[in-house]
């Protein structure tokens, strides 16, 4: 992996509980990465989640896109997901790990949060991205 | 490599904007002598040559940081020193002060200088803890160096090369040459010189891509006379290719076997076959010009090894469309002073079917000047789309589906191309005429209109300044380049 998606997964293992994140190589030097046990509720009907994600190699210029997390996601209103949320994926791909297997594929909800823009100074983490769509999915 | 282990020459690398602020102190009209601090990131290259990278300068304020000397006529004050020496320490970086002497043409450190040096010089490679220290003295159009390496050697500074709207090479004295001119470049000489020739021969250029753009880049440089290419691009060609890429043939792609009339696993294994573009291009260069020297590298420029390669040139065409190329790119510019040029040309049309942007790019990239990432141009949604693999990128995406395959037309290259190579012949030549700048370029095909762009600067950018932990003239010490991590 990469210094720069190392240092990465460190603030997400420094602000989650270490043994709620998995993470597994790609095969340019960045990383899937799964935190289990990420608070939701409302307006979910669902009291938590696991939220997937890639860390490319060119960490922390490219964006972090899109998060998946689980497959049931359901509004307690009863209501579509909404715009950016799609289901029937799958996540990670198999074919993008370094080795197939190290984190196997799980049925998903994509979460679809665009960052075209990172300043310049690069202030926008992984760790900063992550918190961001957890906020947005509450705010729904 | 250790720096005391480099046994060739050693150069230094200079932004023109470094080098304008600094001309602008030490030789503001009084006669006077003025100092400085110039810190440097260090480029040890494979020949064992060694450059030197100016980051940052820092001027010493008259009668405060620069002051009537004990021994000489005016020293830097100890206090000015110290604050500098320690940043070079902790950032692994060289210190250079630096004073200036009257004259022009050639410049020479006195007696008294040099025993000042012989006084500190050790001292201050002490506190440094493994990095060089030295001295540079300036005069009018010359620069001459003392630098100290660890362990104690001294090496003379061979010349300063100024990297700006066009490069201009300083040395501590004119230097002549008795070259012979070759007469096949008799009508392109007759513009730039004999010395221009020598220049364009010496050249190290690398072409990323060597698709519409690169390929006519490669054409053009090799006509032009320049010594040495460095090609870089995974693919091979196809079919498609051949309208564009000059020197394909027929023959490149199996012709016939590769036709879409072929059987499916025909044409795939004739594809598989099929000759790669950098080695049409390694056949143009070496038909214009025999004695060009060509690597010709068939991986993507993220992998490691070829990254490598990119750092051992004078110059960059970056002809290749991916983002991840330009992030590449932009942070080798800045942090090892090698200057370069994005090239592009794009064709849109709507749902319909109808025209709406034909324009061709040309983007010069120069150290501390011309940032791709400072101006909005690299895109981090498509960094992130380029570093997935294809089923996951199309399972992914369903909302914008622009994985269409775009227009691509050999005349829109063709106009990039010229223009890249033309700014790369005068910069090199140092022909640039004053009022010449390094604004984006953009030609729109259909109305014939040029339109030109200033950059924006951003003081705090990672990639173009020089805070701490940002690339501009960092050197092997700096960050991480962004490259496949293997």
């Amino acid at each position: 992996m990469s210094p720069a998606v190392q240092k990465a997964i460190d603030a997400i293992t420094g602000q989650f509980n270490r043994d709620r994140v998995l993470v597994a190589a790609d095969r340019e030097g960045g990383a899937y990465v799964m935190v289990e046990g990420v608070t939701l509720g409302a307006p979910f009907a669902q009291d938590d989640s696991w939220i997937g994600f890639h860390i490319p190699s060119t960490c922390p210029y490219a964006d972090v896109y899109p998060h998946f997390v689980r497959p049931d996601l359901a509004r307690l209103d009863g209501a579509s997901l909404g715009e950016g949320i799609s289901t029937g994926h799958a996540f990670p791909d198999q074919a993008a790990l370094k080795t197939p297997g190290d984190m196997p594929a799980r049925t998903a909800v994509q979460v679809s949060r665009r960052s075209n823009r990172k300043d310049t100074a690069g202030l926008e983490t992984p760790l900063h991205k992550l918190l961001k769509v957890i906020q947005w999915l509450k705010t729904r | 490599m250790a720096q005391d282990a480099i046994d060739g020459p050693w150069s230094l690398t200079i932004p023109e904007t470094l080098f304008e602020t600094l001309q602008g102190h030490l030789f503001p009209g009084d006669g006077d002598e003025h100092g400085a601090v110039l810190v440097a990131g260090i480029h040890p290259l494979r020949s064992g040559c060694a450059r030197l990278l100016a980051r940052d300068l820092f001027l010493a304020e008259d009668g405060v940081d620069y002051v009537p000397g004990k021994r000489g006529y005016r020293m830097l004050r100890a206090e000015f020193v110290r604050r500098h020496i320690l940043t070079c320490r902790d950032e692994q970086l060289v210190y250079l002060a630096i004073h200036n002497h009257g004259g022009s043409g050639s410049v020479a450190f006195s007696s008294d200088d040099l025993n000042s040096h012989e006084r500190g010089y050790p001292a201050l490679l002490d506190i440094s803890r493994g990095n060089a220290v030295g001295a540079l003295v300036f005069a009018h159009g010359a620069v001459a160096g003392d630098i100290w390496l660890p362990g104690g050697r001294r090496v003379a500074l061979d010349r300063t090369e100024i990297i700006g709207r066009q490069r201009r090479v300083l040395r501590p004295a004119p230097r002549g040459s008795r070259a012979k001119g070759d007469p096949q470049y008799d009508r392109q000489t007759r513009m730039f010189g004999q010395a221009g020739q020598l220049i364009l021969a010496g050249a190290r250029v690398a072409i990323i891509g060597l698709g519409g753009v690169g390929s006519l880049v490669a054409e053009y440089l090799a006509r032009l006379g320049v010594g040495a290419f460095v090609l870089i691009d995974p693919d091979r060609l196809d079919p498609t290719n051949i309208p564009r890429v000059v020197g394909s043939r027929r023959r490149d792609v199996w012709w016939g076997l590769s036709s879409p009339t072929a059987p499916a696993w025909v044409r795939r294994l004739a594809l598989a076959h099929a000759t790669r573009k950098v080695d049409i291009a390694r056949r143009v260069i070496t038909e214009a010009n025999p004695s060009a020297h060509v690597d010709a590298i068939a991986r993507n420029i993220l992998e490691p090894s070829a990254t490598a390669d990119l750092l051992e040139c004078d110059y960059i065409f970056l002809a290749a469309d991916e983002m991840r190329a330009r992030l590449l790119v932009n942070a080798i510019v800045h942090q090892y002073l090698i200057p370069g040029v994005q090239i592009g040309s794009k064709v849109s049309v709507d749902e319909s079917g109808r025209l709406t942007d034909v324009f061709s790019v040309v983007r010069p990239l120069r150290p501390g000047i011309n940032c791709l990432w400072c101006n909005q141009l690299i895109n981090p949604g498509k960094l992130a789309d380029e570093a997935k693999v294809d089923r996951e990128r199309k399972g992914q995406r369903y909302v914008d589906d622009d994985e269409v395959i775009a227009p691509s037309v050999i005349t829109l290259n063709g106009v990039g191309a010229a223009h890249a190579c033309d700014d790369f012949l005068f910069f090199m030549t140092a022909l640039v005429a004053p009022s010449g700048t390094l604004d984006f370029a953009r030609y729109e095909s259909r109305s014939r209109a040029l339109s030109m762009s200033s950059p924006r600067v951003d003081p705090c950018c990672t990639e173009c300044s020089s805070e701490v932990g940002c690339r501009l003239g960092h050197g092997a010490t700096g960050p991480v380049l962004p490259t496949f991590a293997v």
